[in-house]
């Protein structure tokens, strides 16, 4: 399991990056943390003729909240994301991602970018609805989740593209669960909840190619239990999953009602937020 | 590439592919045949190192990636003299290991982790050591002495 | 310390009382290289020339093999040359597993594949180059041209269906089927208050040891030797094995098991890869090659196992007396039979073992090894058990519910007991523990099953999560001796063991030891034995084994047999060269032998505090000064001894569990785990607990979460480790390991431990699951999505 031969970039800044992946013209791949990338490549499943290695970029590790959005820098590594208290659910969702030696390496823009349907932090950016800025050779431009993740293992971010910018709404009241084989396993279900002011968002990963957002309404009155109940119902209702080794059709609506379930009853929890 | 980086506290310099992952670098080319190898897709931790300080599976970071960078391999825990790490002690009596093929990247992961967690319960110890694979020990000597561990350090640590 | 000056006597003997190392929790010698990444590793191995090679392996099942195009790869940069089937050195040479079993269909299996290929990852051609990258470089530009055959997947596919077969020597893919039949089967259940009958399946996994297959083979031509450096189990039997298939004499191969990173039965098999890479050395000699296995090429080309299919049926006395056991078995064997083991390994263990710890007279068992077109099975510790076992608990948890009785006192009630030793099972193989009730009584209570049931019943009323509890009880046929040798009547009987116990001219022992270890210990064990035996201090014995030119003779690791068989002979031969020692010191010192004893190093006259004579004095005397040797004694102080047993040693063992089960999401949560075996004597005891701890963990992987998937078409859908799922600290409980000893009828009491934890898991955990949802669990791996369609897709009772 050795990588198939490639040359070589390390990028000294955003514009270097794009325009040594414009050179490569379709034959480049952008490394930053590679907990997705190098296992492919050592399978010689991908076979990337340059290598454009991200990591050294200065400036991109930034984590602030402005205007309660989180901006957070291409290369915010997973520990950063899940070790940092202004958002709260980025956090936990993050915690989530494998294990220490993963989330030291792995980026939170390397995992949005990668989409896999599984994974945690496309679930968190479409709940709270953020967005990610995109560096390209024609410049710079912003794509919201909703329009991010095109299939599973597909994003809208062009082969010439960098994602350099991420925007993480903060909500007022957040939940995270997830169901997995074992520690630190890809998700067969998981459920990220944000409550903006009476916006409720459920966003449901591994039942689909791309994160599933639940049609949840705003929250006219209490998120009770029985709230919560028909949510979870509705959640599981709405979704259509795969079956596959790790559970079946069934099993995964399931999953996704008692996930929902804990993701609302985690919102409902959720103190108030003292004003910044 | 020409590469610099240092390990255990010695530089190097060396000459490599691009595509030569940190752990074919040390194995290979500076014989530290200590971090091994059990998957090569970064699931099973046997490769587990510190690069500053930090762990990283090292069959997913190519060695060019590593210009600049200390790594901290097995081969650097023991005193200069010998002596072993507590680390290494506690797994020896606890029964930590059986045929070692996981355990260097066992002891990495459990040095990161009491370096940033020194005083971790076990389920603690389970859950942050749940990313290295062990076919053989069935964890019990490895939670045994990462416990153990921690409280020799604990000890050490007082005046 | 040595042994060598009684002026340092320690404190063992200086109160005239030696502490034998044999149950102390003596430093493991392994640790202090394991630790400090010094270890020697095959794959560690680097030699001067040494060439690497990757294997191109076949993407499909089933296929004649039309063309292999190689010039393409020969252009690699850094490639050296590429080897197929057709290679001239190649081409003859056929592994072929050997069985006198009537009706036994004999196949080949090329080193690399001839004329088709056969499973998914079967290897068709060797790429050697500079490196192991330029290797897989050559490998991906090899051209095959494979038009594809039907292929079989499932070993109880309707033999009608079969329109391609594996083997063209076996049309209905049948390699063996044999009948255990004991007293009248029928008679037997017409005369039963009730009869249960289930039918289940049990998932293929495997070994997955951390360390994968790897090799080296350098053959040197002006002298015509070939060095093989292999993570095998079994040396001894590869070299013997090799000099057939090379034609090479015995003595002039050399096999090398050093540092192995686990084994657990995928590394006893001779494989087709390491003949390849033999033959390759040979065609370029003075050039070592070398062949590292990567997790891939493991999962879709190493042994795997427990593919099985148990029809099968119980009556019952209404006193709960079990009298009658009918089975149909089915075990896929795979595409090929598993050398040299062959494709009976599976079966015949699973027809010989099934009523395990049981008593029955009235038993008919068919079993049957079909080939597929899947990885071969092979031996994978607890061969068969671990499924045997939950089939004879499931009829167990049937027959308690028919009759409305406990299922513990249904299992008590049926127990082998210490009066019916030796007790002749129904399939003949005569039982010598009568350990199963003592260990069951000791589980019982150290698990607190009472508090567990009221536990249970509590959650029942008040509707809380639900728990169930399992057991497993077994029987491990361990230290197979020469009548009941491991194997399906194969051309050698694995019931004997070498040693080699050498005190050097300063006085130290060195052990040459046929044993090898993969992380069982067998270095600090044999260390130990030799010491007690001999009557030296642990620290004073070096352990060298795995190297057929170091030690005599040793069949490997395998059924539980070192610690029994190795030992055994550890013990004898310490014993032998501590007679020797005794002689040449009463006659050095004119004292009568029978009056002299040897401990810590030191010989002394029993009852005398100081020693007459060293044991570093006696060496020197013994190599160096011939002067001074009496009459009718020759230099040197060493012995060799063979440890032969007739019978192997039963050992028993109980296993009880407390899960809980989530309906909403079907994950078990493990709240209490016990095991208590009985080891016999213990040599070491955290080494033994390891290996239980061990046994237990992978026992519960299969049992929960390891599973090997096949698509209809043959491809493999677990291809890595992102799907093949072995268990972590985040997984396996906490475990109670608890013991009761009875010594076993050989020179050390031993009783073989290596496999036991591994036979219960299966068991334990299907049935605990059903007693806390009241459905029956008829297949493996029981998986949050298994026990969630229990509960939600009907089999509910």
């Amino acid at each position: 399991m050795k990588c198939a031969r490639f040359s070589y970039h390390r990028a000294v800044d955003v514009a270097d990056a794009v325009t040594a992946l414009a050179e490569a013209d379709g034959e480049g791949k952008l490394l930053a943390g590679g907990q997705s990338l190098v296992p492919v490549m050592a399978l010689r499943m991908a076979a990337p003729e340059v290598i454009v290695d991200v990591n050294r970029i200065p400036g991109l590790d930034h984590l602030e909240v402005h205007d309660g959005v989180l901006r957070a820098g291409a290369l915010v590594r997973h520990a950063a994301l899940a070790g940092q208290t202004l958002h709260p659910l980025a956090a936990a969702a993050a915690r989530w991602i494998g294990h220490a030696a993963i989330r030291s390496r792995g980026t939170l823009a390397g995992s949005l970018a990668h989409a896999d349907p599984s994974a945690e932090l496309p679930a968190v950016l479409r709940a709270c609805d953020g967005a990610v800025h995109v560096a390209g050779p024609g410049g710079s431009r912003r794509v919201d989740a909703a329009a991010l993740f095109t299939g599973a293992l597909q994003s809208d971010v062009g082969e010439d593209e960098m994602i350099t910018a991420v925007e993480l709404p903060c909500p007022d009241a957040w939940g995270f669960a997830e169901f997995a084989r074992r520690h630190g396993d890809f998700a067969v279900v998981s459920v990220a909840a944000a409550r903006f002011g009476s916006e409720l968002r459920i966003v449901v990963g591994g039942v689909a190619g791309t994160p599933h957002l639940v049609p949840a309404g705003d929250l006219d009155g209490p998120l009770d239990d029985a709230r919560v109940a028909s949510l979870a119902d509705a959640a599981a209702d709405d979704v259509d999953p795969p079956s596959d080794l790790h559970g079946s059709a069934g099993h995964r609506r399931a999953l996704t009602r008692e996930m929902t379930r804990r993701a609302l009853a985690s919102v409902a929890a959720t103190p108030a937020r003292e004003p910044v | 590439m020409r590469i610099t980086l240092t390990v255990n506290g010695e530089q190097h310099r060396l000459t490599v592919e691009p595509r030569r992952t940190l752990a074919d670098a040390l194995r290979e080319d500076l014989g530290l045949t200590g971090t091994h190898l059990g998957c090569e897709h970064g699931v099973c931790g046997a490769c587990t190192v510190l690069v500053d300080g930090e762990p990283v599976r090292a069959c997913l970071m190519f060695a060019v990636q590593a210009e600049g960078c200390a790594v901290a391999t097995v081969e650097g825990l023991a005193e200069p003299d010998g002596t072993l790490h507590p680390l290494q002690e506690a797994f020896s009596v606890c029964h930590g290991l059986q045929c070692g093929a996981c355990t260097p990247g066992m002891l990495m992961t459990a040095a990161h982790l009491l370096a940033v967690e020194p005083d971790p319960d076990r389920e603690r110890i389970r859950a942050e050591m749940a990313g290295n694979i062990c076919r053989c020990t069935g964890y019990v000597g490895i939670v045994d002495a990462v416990a153990s561990a921690a409280a020799a350090l604990a000890q050490d640590e007082r005046p | 310390m040595t042994a060598a000056d009684p002026s340092t006597a320690d404190e063992h003997t200086t109160a005239g009382e030696h502490r034998p190392a044999t149950g102390t929790p003596v430093r493991r010698k392994e640790d202090a290289r394991l630790l400090t990444g010094r270890g020697r590793f095959v794959s560690d191995l680097v030699l001067p020339r040494m060439r690497h090679v990757a294997f191109v392996r076949s993407p499909i099942a089933h296929a004649r093999l039309d063309g292999i195009e190689v010039a393409e790869a020969l252009d690699v940069d850094g490639v050296h040359a590429v080897f197929t089937g057709r290679h001239p050195t190649i081409a003859p040479v056929s592994l072929r597993a050997q069985s006198a079993l009537p009706g036994y269909v004999e196949t080949d299996q090329p080193p690399l594949a001839r004329g088709k290929v056969r499973f998914t990852g079967e290897a068709v051609a060797a790429v050697v180059a500079d490196d192991r990258y330029r290797a897989e470089d050559g490998a991906e530009a090899v051209i095959v041209d494979y038009d594809p055959l039907r292929p079989t997947v499932c070993a109880w596919t309707d033999p009608a269906e079969i329109t391609d077969p594996v083997h063209d020597e076996a049309p209905d893919n049948l390699l063996l089927s044999r009948t255990f039949r004991a007293g009248d089967v029928e008679a037997a259940l017409a005369a039963a208050d009730v009869v249960v009958a289930r039918e289940l399946t049990t998932n293929r996994h495997g070994g997955n040891p951390i360390e994968c297959r790897a090799g080296v083979a350098h053959f040197e031509s002006a002298d015509r030797r070939l060095t093989f450096w292999s993570g095998t189990q079994v040396p001894h039997l590869v070299r013997t094995q090799l000099a057939e298939l090379l034609g090479l004499p015995e003595g002039d191969i050399r096999v090398v098991a050093p540092d192995v990173g686990g084994g657990f039965g995928v590394k006893a098999v001779l494989y087709p890869e390491d003949v390849a890479l033999c033959l390759m050395a040979i065609a370029t000699p003075d050039v070592p090659l070398k062949w590292v296995e990567d997790r891939v090429e493991h999962l879709l080309a190493a042994t795997h196992a427990r593919d099985h299919r148990y029809v099968l049926r119980a009556g019952f006395a209404a006193d709960g007396a079990l009298l009658a056991v009918t089975a149909d078995v089915w075990c896929n064997t795979g595409a090929y039979s598993v050398y040299p083991w062959t494709a009976g390994i599976e079966p015949l263990m699973a027809g010989g073992l099934l009523t395990g710890p049981y008593k029955l007279a009235d038993y008919e068992c068919t079993v049957r090894g079909v080939a597929t077109n899947t990885s071969p099975s092979g031996p994978y510790r607890g061969v068969a058990r671990p499924s045997t076992v939950f089939a004879m608990e499931a009829l167990m948890d049937s027959g308690a519910r028919a009759l409305g009785m406990d299922p513990v006192a249904l299992r008590r009630r049926n127990l082998i007991l210490p009066a019916d030793i030796p007790y002749r099972m129904p399939s003949r193989l005569v039982d010598d523990s009568g350990a199963y009730e003592a260990c069951l009584d000791r589980a019982v209570e150290v698990f607190g099953l009472e508090a567990w049931r009221s536990e249970q019943a509590r959650r029942r009323g008040a509707g809380e999560r639900p728990l169930g509890i399992g057991v497993g009880i077994y029987n491990e046929l361990t230290g197979l001796g020469r009548a009941a040798s491991a194997g399906p009547r194969m051309p050698f009987r694995t019931g004997h063991e070498a040693c080699t116990v050498r005190v050097n001219p300063d006085g130290a022992v060195t052990v040459f030891s046929g044993v090898t270890s993969q992380g069982q210990g067998l270095e600090t064990t044999m260390a130990q034995v030799v010491a007690d035996a001999l009557g030296v201090d642990y620290d004073a014995v070096t352990v060298r084994y795995g190297d057929t030119d170091s030690s005599l003779w040793g069949f490997g690791a395998f059924s539980s047999r070192q610690a029994v068989i190795g030992g055994g002979a550890a013990n004898l031969a310490g014993a032998h060269v501590r007679e020797k020692v005794l002689a040449l010191a009463g006659a050095l010192r004119e004292v009568d032998v029978a009056d002299l004893d040897l401990r810590g190093g030191q010989v002394h006259v029993r009852g005398q505090e100081k020693p007459v004579i060293s044991l570093a004095e006696v060496a020197r005397v013994a190599y160096l000064q011939s002067d001074r040797l009496p009459e009718g004694f020759e230099p040197g102080l060493e012995g060799t001894k063979f440890y032969d047993p007739i019978r192997g040693a039963f050992a028993a063992g109980a296993q009880l569990a407390a899960l809980e089960v989530d309906p909403t999401t079907g994950e078990i949560g493990v709240l209490a785990w016990v095991c208590v075996e009985d080891a016999g004597t213990i040599v070491h005891p955290v080494i033994v607990d390891g290996q239980i701890a061990g046994s237990i963990a992978q026992g519960i992987g299969g049992a929960m979460y390891e599973h090997l998937v096949y698509d209809d078409e043959g491809n493999l859908s677990t291809g890595t480790l992102l799907d093949y799922l072995m268990p972590t600290s985040g997984e396996i409980p906490e475990l109670t390991i608890d013991h009761v000893s009875t010594p076993a009828a050989n020179p050390t009491g031993v009783r073989g431990v290596g496999e036991g934890g591994t036979l219960a898991p299966n068991a334990v955990v299907a049935g605990a699951v059903a007693d806390a949802l009241g459905v029956e669990v008829d297949d493996l791996p029981v998986t949050p999505a298994r026990v969630w369609e229990l509960v939600h897709g009907g089999g509910a009772r």
